[in-house]
């Protein structure tokens, strides 16, 4: 009987102390009379390896024990659905609140510049955390829910007159993560440029002084003016995350958004001269910086014309979308 | 399906099936007092085999929630615990058999008429 009681002995590690001498008590008698019942069927005294068997078949000592705890789960399967939607449908605010506060933080700096390489490696920590405070948050919530206050049945208390509306077929919005990442790419595409002079021109000036052209003094000008409108995209793009449900709001503004795309061109199209020979021995002639200058200019006019038909297309969608609209509505699966 | 996940589906499906059974057994098996190890054989005996490490922490968890009582009690020199059904416990049997009865009558008509659908 040594096993056994070092089967009971194992089991009693699991086992909560309040209970743990009544649960091995009962169990005992259970495994004692399970083995006189195989003995009598044997009609002698079980081995040590007969004894092990019924143990075996009786289960490893920490599963067993686990039957006899109550039944518990962080997030239990009638919150899980909830705490998965607000898992996903947060994680797109989280990376948005930490890019515009990366941001702040850098504008709040003046020109020390900002080091991406950091920016980026505390990203997963932030996710970790978010996720941790959000998972600890729904666990206590199921801990309280029934023992500090009624259950929350989630099965009343909802409307289907408040259902969204049908979304039409076509000009259907771009989903959360999409208007997210619109906005990212936006604050992204700002902190690029303001921090791509101290990264080229700062530390290493002395590079750009060494190839054979240089800047002319108009990208002085239009550099802060390129700045304003794509801070103003920024602005536009952030609200229209939230304006998505106001369709003709969320148009709109996705046309003001497209049209100072229009301006940042034209205003690259009138500087016209990009770039002047350097003054190093090894500089361009003025004739081939001028074909150069060509070149990009070239440049931004096919950019200027794919953007004006993208914005006309996109302008007969909003308008094709609105009369289809009205005429039915397609399921959106 | 591969064998051995159709064989995993159905030991998962046959568990979910035999779970929600198996409470209605033992409650109807304690209306005559037992103790672990002979309701276990008392069940068997009539074909209905459950693990020792299931039904002992059931017993438990039916008896936490009011619906059997239980007594350490010496026989054949030995002391034992023996269970048996509350009154509340008998009360939620009653509605239990009521549910299973229910439940056998509506599956046994459509399961005869699938049998009958497929003989044509």
């Amino acid at each position: 009987m040594d096993l056994l009681e070092r089967y009971l002995q194992s089991v009693g590690e699991y086992l909560p102390a309040r209970s743990k001498a009544d649960t091995l008590a009962e169990l005992r008698e259970n495994l004692l009379a399970e083995m006189e019942s195989r003995e009598e069927e044997l009609g002698r005294a079980l081995t040590e390896n007969e004894t092990a068997e019924v143990l075996e078949k009786h289960g490893r000592p920490v599963l067993v024990a686990a039957r006899y705890l109550p039944q518990q789960h962080l997030i239990g399967p009638a919150w899980f659905p909830i705490y998965w939607f607000a898992l996903k449908k947060s994680f797109p605010f989280v990376v948005l609140i930490y890019v515009a506060t990366q941001c702040i933080t850098w504008f709040s700096q003046g020109e020390k510049g900002v080091d991406l390489g950091a920016v980026v490696g505390h990203f997963p920590g932030v996710i970790l955390t978010f996720w941790a405070v959000l998972t600890l948050g729904f666990a206590c919530f199921e801990y309280a829910e029934g023992r500090y206050f009624h259950r929350v049945d989630l099965s009343k208390g909802w409307n289907p007159n408040e259902l969204p509306k049908l979304e039409p077929a076509q000009g259907r919005q771009p989903s959360l993560v999409n208007r997210v990442a619109n906005a990212v790419m936006a604050a992204v595409g700002i902190v690029w440029l303001l921090a791509l002079p101290y990264m080229l021109l700062g530390p290493r000036l002395g590079y750009l002084r060494q190839m054979p052209f240089t800047l002319t003094p108009d990208w002085h000008i239009v550099y802060w003016q390129m700045i304003f409108l794509l801070a103003v995209q920024l602005v536009l793009k952030t609200a229209m995350v939230f304006l998505h449900t106001a369709r003709g709001w969320y148009n709109a503004l996705e046309v003001i958004v497209q049209v100072s795309g229009l301006v940042i061109l034209v205003i690259m199209l009138r500087v016209r001269t990009y770039l002047v020979p350097g003054t190093t021995p090894a500089a361009m002639s003025l004739k081939d910086v001028t074909g150069l200058n060509a070149l990009i200019h070239l440049g931004f006019q096919i950019a200027l014309v794919v953007a004006v038909v993208k914005l006309l297309w996109d302008l007969w969608k909003m308008v094709t979308g609105s009369r289809t609209s009205q005429k039915g509505f397609v399921t959106v699966l | 399906m591969q064998p051995t996940s159709q064989n995993e589906l159905f030991d998962s499906l046959r568990l979910e099936l035999r779970r929600g059974c198996l409470i209605l057994a033992v409650l109807a098996q304690l209306r005559v007092e037992h103790y672990g190890y002979t309701l276990r054989k008392a069940l068997a005996d009539q074909g209905l085999a459950i693990e020792e490490s299931t039904l002992y922490p059931l017993l438990r968890r039916l008896e936490t929630q009011g619906l059997l009582t239980s007594e350490w009690r010496e026989e054949e020199k030995r002391n034992k615990r023996f269970y048996r059904l509350s009154s509340e416990g008998a009360a939620v049997l009653e509605l239990l058999m009521a549910e299973w009865n229910g439940i056998n009558d509506s599956l046994h008509r459509i399961l005869e008429e699938k049998a009958v659908k497929k003989e044509r």
